[in-house]
């Protein structure tokens, strides 16, 4: 366990989880205590069903606790209110999803200026400055004007990390990014995000199966079973061959 | 927002069968309500110009002279007064033309053929001369004494032709039967409703057959240049005649004809003055054309309720099949009121587009229609009064079907839209 720190930017205490599919409750998260510092690239771990994205979930307030307290960038997500959250998922966080979830009928341009267009806050020229500079960071300056049909899985992806990271949030949730890709691109995706978490100082929370993507990062979480199985801070930056890894 | 905008039209491109279906849906019902409403007005302008000349004025001046309480003669004693009067209270109109009216029969060698008789003075009377078409003989020859003109159908019945003698004959309010002889000189086409059951003739066959001074006529019939405003002038018209000492009756939406039966069990004797309305007169005409409207709403009514269902179905697949991407866009940050705006959008655009090419369709099929010179059949005939169907589209009319069904149908939408935005962001993740 990690002793508290100030400047934990993701603070979970005595976090519980509970579905109801009908009269059956599913507890998914049976009391979670974590902290995650401001600037981490944090991996949580664990077999399928552990709990993973019920916790992004939670983090990523698209989804509230049932019992316990999750404070995110200094708000308690359980006292706000649906638009409150909305707001703070709008200024703070960014999300990659495993399917990439880009709008289809629009191109990775427009994908990109979307989250710019519902803040409201830069106008034409500077968002396409803004969009242009991380699709070059992403690599994908020649596919502007492609829509996701007409790119490969590793190239939405990009897309993905891009619209994520255009509002510069604090923190980036990525529940399983790498899942529906070939491990090489995979691994460039985790590159890519590696890079720009060392860049910008942003915060990444995700989750994945595979232990070479985790020895990538600096502060990992094992979940088993909804609780903390292990949690460790690698102290090079880097963890060595995680005791999670299902290999 | 412009995004939304593209979102939409985007979205209605990419799910090409089922826009076209549901816009054609839209388009469908607004050609429908744009080419009904055509004929509606066509007839109705058709029945006002043909109606207005035939039997009636835009406002009219005519009433009842009883003899006796238990007689009625639907005619007017010492017209030149009223006439002055009606000037000195500034009533001019466009025309004004002053008519014998009746009501009897005309007998051939093999049949009778009942109905209202209406003396003109042709030379007089420019638009009715328009308004008839000849089949055979010649309108001129109207002005001959004892002149007559039969319908067509009227012709055939009584099996007559031009040149031929009939016998006229009518209850007079001396209380006996008058008859006068006549020459047919004028076969018209048939022309609807008043075709089958009005002659027209000489205005001295009328005199004749009543026994009528100089002085009286049936009814003094004014032709208004707005006929809009003819509530307004038999207004001006009553209280001018009333000022100058002539009785009048209580106005009563009915044709004259209609008022024989109740003015002859009134207990009154002399001169009653009638002043009535072209929507008094041709009441039959608004009735048809009142059913008319009526059908075409519920028709349309119907249709746009079905029509309203199937966007709210649209909608659901739609937002059903999209739960993932609204789902993301929640968690990305956008408020529920913008992803309501957004199907809302979609919706719209679909729906206002398509009115607006139902309508530029329907004023195509009107002039379609219309220069095909659409030939319709006997029943409708005689409501029409034409044997050719006229439609007739307004401007405003194509606009309010547009603003109408657009709006509704974009209405349709937001409940379905209101759903799509409840739905919890998490559903992002978790929608497979
Ligand atoms: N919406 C839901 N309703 C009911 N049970 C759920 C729901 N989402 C997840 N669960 C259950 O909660 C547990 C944790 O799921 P999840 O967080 O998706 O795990 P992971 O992402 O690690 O595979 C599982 O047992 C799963 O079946
Ligand atoms: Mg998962």
């Amino acid at each position: 366990m990690s002793t508290p720190s100030r400047d934990a930017i993701v603070r979970l205490s005595g976090v519980q989880k509970i579905y109801k599919l009908g009269k059956v409750e599913v507890p998914a998260l049976k009391g979670i205590d974590l902290e995650i510092n401001a600037g981490d690239f944090a991996v949580i771990a664990g077999p399928s069903g552990s709990g993973k994205t019920t916790l992004l979930n939670l983090i990523g307030c698209v989804d509230v606790a049932t019992t316990g307290t999750v404070m995110v960038d200094g708000h308690d997500t359980g006292t706000l209110s649906e638009s409150a959250l909305t707001r703070l998922r709008l200024e703070h966080l960014g999300f990659i999803f495993q399917s990439f979830n880009l709008v289809a009928v629009l191109d990775a341009f427009d994908n990109v200026e979307f989250p710019l267009l519902l803040q409201g806050k830069l106008n034409k020229a500077e968002r396409r400055e803004r969009v242009e500079d991380i699709m070059a960071s992403v690599g994908l300056t020649d596919y502007m004007h492609h829509r996701p049909n007409e790119l490969s899985g590793g190239q939405r992806q990009r897309v993905a990390v891009a619209r994520a990271l255009v509002t510069k949030p604090r923190i980036v949730m990525a529940d399983e990014p790498t899942a529906n890709l070939d491990s090489q691109t995979g691994h460039q995706i985790i590159d890519l995000m590696k890079k720009l978490n060392q860049e910008e100082g942003t915060t990444f929370i995700f989750s994945t199966h595979d232990p070479k993507v985790m020895s990538q990062a600096d502060r990992s979480i094992e979940l088993i079973d909804g609780l903390v199985a292990s949690s460790e801070v690698a102290d090079d930056g880097r963890l060595d061959t995680p005791q999670t890894a299902l290999v | 927002m412009i995004t939304l905008f593209r979102i939409a039209i985007r979205n209605l491109v990419a799910n090409t069968r089922r826009s076209l279906l549901l816009g054609g849906a839209i388009a469908l019902v607004t050609v429908l309500l744009v080419v009904l409403s055509s004929v509606s007005n066509g007839m109705q302008a058709n029945m006002l110009r043909v109606g207005t000349t035939l039997s009636s004025g835009h406002v009219n001046v005519a009433g009842f002279f009883k003899l006796t309480s238990s007689d009625a003669s639907p005619m007017v004693t010492d017209y030149p007064r009223i006439l002055k009067t009606l000037e000195d209270a500034g009533i001019k109109g466009k025309n004004i033309v002053v008519r014998g009216r009746g009501w009897g029969k005309v007998i051939s060698d093999v049949a009778t053929q009942m109905g209202v008789l209406v003396g003109i003075d042709v030379d007089k009377e420019k638009a009715f001369q328009d308004v008839v078409q000849v089949v055979s003989g010649d309108l001129s020859k109207m002005s001959e004494p004892n002149a007559v003109m039969l319908f067509e159908k009227q012709a055939k019945r009584l099996e007559v032709k031009v040149g031929d003698d009939v016998v006229l004959t009518a209850p007079t309010y001396r209380g006996v039967n008058n008859t006068v002889d006549c020459r047919v000189q004028v076969i018209a086409k048939d022309m609807g409703m008043t075709s089958g059951f009005s002659m027209f003739m000489n205005h001295n066959v009328l005199q004749k057959l009543y026994q009528m001074k100089p002085t009286h006529t049936g009814a003094i019939h004014i032709f208004l240049d707005d006929e809009k405003q003819a509530d307004k002038v038999a207004a001006q018209a009553r209280k001018a005649l009333d000022k100058a000492g002539f009785t009048l009756m209580d106005p009563v939406p009915q044709p004259f004809f209609r008022k024989f039966q109740s003015v002859r069990r009134e207990d009154w004797t002399g001169q009653r003055l009638d002043v009535t309305t072209w929507t008094d007169e041709l009441e039959f005409m608004r009735k048809i054309l009142q059913t008319f409207s009526l059908l075409t709403y519920v028709f349309i009514g119907v249709m746009l309720f079905i029509i309203i269902i199937g966007v709210m179905n649209t909608m659901m697949m739609a937002i059903r099949e999209r739960t993932r991407e609204i789902g993301t866009l929640r968690a990305m940050g956008m408020r529920r009121m913008w992803v309501l705006g957004m199907f809302v959008i979609e919706a719209g655009v679909l729906s206002f587009s398509s009115a607006l090419a139902g309508s530029l369709l329907g004023a195509g099929v009107v002039s379609l229609l219309n220069a095909m010179e659409f030939k319709v059949n006997e029943a409708f005939q005689l409501f029409l009064m034409s044997d050719t169907l006229k439609l007739m589209l307004d401007v405003q009319t194509a606009v309010v079907a547009v603003a109408v069904i657009g709006t509704v149908t974009t209405l349709a939408s937001v409940l379905p839209s209101w759903r799509a935005a409840k739905k919890p962001p998490v559903t992002a993740i978790q929608h497979v």
